[in-house]
């Protein structure tokens, strides 16, 4: 098989330089001191670094912005062992920081990168040199991204109520039953709106929707410790953690009273009861606390509505 | 009266290879064992003056076979052939009493060198 | 048809062989990676169904939290992929000994995975090819999931193949808490391809 002209040869070697310098994935060759030995035309694209300045620089000290301790965490292994290495873009998104280079199709502001490192073994069979190999694989990582967001929302729409983006009611209950098993104290708070019926009458359904909108508002700005949620329809429920009946009750009369003015400038009058509960020593489950809750909610309706009620046994 | 050697691997393959790199001209009854008790019991018949002993085996592993000929002192001088080429693997089965380790896979060259390194075959 | 059909006896033999040679070098490297001693066990050999590959993965693990990596691989006309397995509790010893500094995030999880599965994959499916005389080419690794259930994990299937066979090695560290498991996966017309490799081995 050794009878190959020596012109043979070199044409081979000449067409395989071609294509090494064509090919589109990006081609480093290092030696044991991570200087550059070989950089392809794809890495001069995106790098704007020509082969003749990167040839037997450093490669950190041409990138600074390379993770230096990383990279060598990952390439000694290969020169040491003689095993090839292998980085996705999930572990790092790239390894060379390239800017999009298409401005229609690409959709991501730099290219991520999927890199294989492999050992070049000299005549001495030692590793003394390595090759990484660079794969632009932002299509696949956008992809892949928009389908975990996708994801991420749909499991969203499962635990919250889409028109105020509190807790729904389900989610809510989960809560319920894990803050009451942690043994803390706190308020149940039941806020219920008075005729909302006649209202849904009165006003347009865009507007009902308003209303409940900014109650939702208000009762985030009680903070993520306070778990609300749209309990259903026009009824909301909020754990008032680790808060006593009086404090409990300055929140709900505040709340009642910021309802009410919803209504201020509009013929309508606006207005909610509210029940509140709190923990007793010996409420003997979340779902009787929650149903203290609401007999004290059912209280406040009989006594007249646009009020406040505290359980009492 | 020829010298005895007794191939123990649990695996046929690594049997006949074994067999297969043993030295042509080297006259020795040749026998098999399939795991570690097997083994023991063939040295106890006086079929392994030299072994080639594997180290993972089903029953009793390689190291249970050293421990074995080093509390009973029987008389085999073992050579382990072993695809566990950790340092530490080797330094256990020397620790044990084993003669030498050859790392598998097995070839003729391998099997000559130790075996002419330690004496067990002589005037080849 | 017996599911056993697509190798006999002294081919099974024969595959546990091999696999016992280049899962030592495997376990070489890892062990110079992680200077500890990585205890060898008995590799299995066995032809599952598709339907059956869940299975041998719930009988992979003692745990069900586990992270896993896939990485497929070819030459001469022979394809196969890897997957390795960790239990979730493997994370903090592997941490330790690799000696990676830091909280152990999701995030430095994943490096860990991938180094480990870089060396134990690459050096296991090339010991295999070195017997054979087989250049595997392997593919990116592809995460399959962290901290799932194992059933989740190949949930979506492996399609178009009836029968494999499959080598499945559980590696151990002596003296601390990692375990994984090393799963190798051939399907039929690769199998009938290696057979004629193995076949002249055994002639």
């Amino acid at each position: 098989m050794s009878d190959k002209s020596e012109a043979d040869t070199i044409k081979d070697i000449h067409w395989l330089m071609d294509i090494l310098q064509n090919i589109d994935v990006g081609l480093v060759v290092l030696d044991r001191n991570y200087e550059v030995q070989l950089w392809n035309a794809f890495m001069e694209g995106h790098s704007g670094v020509s082969p003749q300045l990167a040839k037997g620089k450093n490669l950190f000290s041409l990138f600074p912005d390379l993770d230096e301790a990383w990279f060598k965490q990952k390439a000694e292994p290969v020169f040491q062992l003689k095993t090839r290495t292998f980085t996705i873009w999930e572990q790092r998104p790239y390894l060379f920081h390239f800017r999009n280079s298409r401005p229609i199709t690409g959709r991501s502001k730099f290219m991520y990168q999927n890199t294989s490192i492999i050992p070049l073994e000299s005549v001495t069979r030692q590793a003394d040199h390595l090759c990484v190999i660079i794969y632009d694989v932002t299509d696949t990582a956008v992809g892949k991204l928009d389908i975990s967001r996708a994801n991420q929302t749909l499991s969203e729409i499962q635990v919250r109520d889409t028109l105020t983006g509190l807790m729904n009611k389900s989610a809510w209950l989960t809560v319920l039953e894990s803050y009451y098993a942690s043994q803390k104290q706190g308020c149940l708070l039941l806020l219920d709106m008075d005729h909302f019926r006649d209202l849904n009458h009165a006003l347009s359904h865009q507007q009902c929707d308003e209303i409940l909108r900014r109650i939702g508002a208000g009762l985030k700005t009680l903070g993520d410790e306070q778990h609300a949620a749209r309990f259903g329809g026009e009824i909301f429920s909020v754990i008032l953690a680790e808060k006593e009946a009086e404090e409990a009750m300055q929140i709900a009369e505040k709340l009642r009273r910021s309802v009410f003015s919803l209504g201020k400038n509009s013929q309508h009058t606006i207005s909610a009861s509210i029940g509140v509960a709190e923990r007793l020593a010996d409420t003997p489950s979340a779902s009787e606390w929650l149903s203290n809750a609401d007999k004290a909610l059912y209280h406040a309706k009989e006594s007249g509505r646009n009020r406040t009620s505290l359980f009492k046994r | 009266m020829s010298l005895n050697v007794l191939i123990c691997d649990d695996s046929s393959f690594a049997r006949k290879q074994m067999a297969r790199a043993l030295p042509e001209e080297w006259q020795v009854e040749v026998h098999f064992a399939g795991d570690g008790v097997e083994g023991v019991d063939a040295i106890r018949e006086g079929k392994g003056d030299v072994v080639f002993l594997d180290l993972t085996m089903p029953n009793m592993d390689g190291y249970g076979v050293l421990e074995t000929i080093r509390r009973d002192d029987l008389p085999a001088m073992v050579i382990v052939v072993s695809g566990d080429i950790q340092p530490d693997a080797q330094e256990r089965v020397k620790k044990l009493g084993a003669m030498a380790f050859i790392k598998k896979p097995i070839d003729a060259d391998k099997a000559r060198s130790v075996l002419t390194e330690y004496g067990i075959m002589t005037g080849a | 048809m017996s599911a056993a059909a697509i190798i006999n006896e002294d081919q099974r033999d024969c595959y546990q062989e091999l696999t016992n040679v280049a899962m030592g070098q495997a376990a070489d490297r890892l062990a110079r990676l992680l200077n500890a001693y990585v205890v060898l066990p008995i590799p299995k050999i066995s032809v599952i169904e598709n339907s059956d590959l869940n299975m041998a993965l719930q009988g992979a693990t003692s745990d069900n939290s586990v992270s896993a990596v896939c990485q497929g691989f070819i030459g001469a006309g022979i394809s196969g992929e890897a997957m390795l397995m960790f239990n979730d509790a493997s994370f903090a010893s592997l941490a330790s000994l690799m000696k990676y500094s830091g909280p152990l995030t999701q995030a430095a999880e994943l490096e860990l995975l991938m180094d480990t599965a870089s060396v134990l994959i690459g050096a296991c499916i090339h010991g295999i090819g070195d017997q054979l005389e087989i250049v595997f080419n392997q593919g990116h690794p592809v995460v399959l999931g962290q901290h799932c259930d194992m059933a989740d994990l190949v949930a979506y299937g492996n399609n178009g193949w009836d029968k494999a066979l499959a080598i499945e090695i559980h590696y151990t560290i002596e003296h601390v808490n990692i375990e994984c498991e090393l799963l190798l996966l051939f399907t039929e017309e690769s199998v009938r391809a290696l057979n004629k490799k193995i076949d002249y081995l055994l002639d």
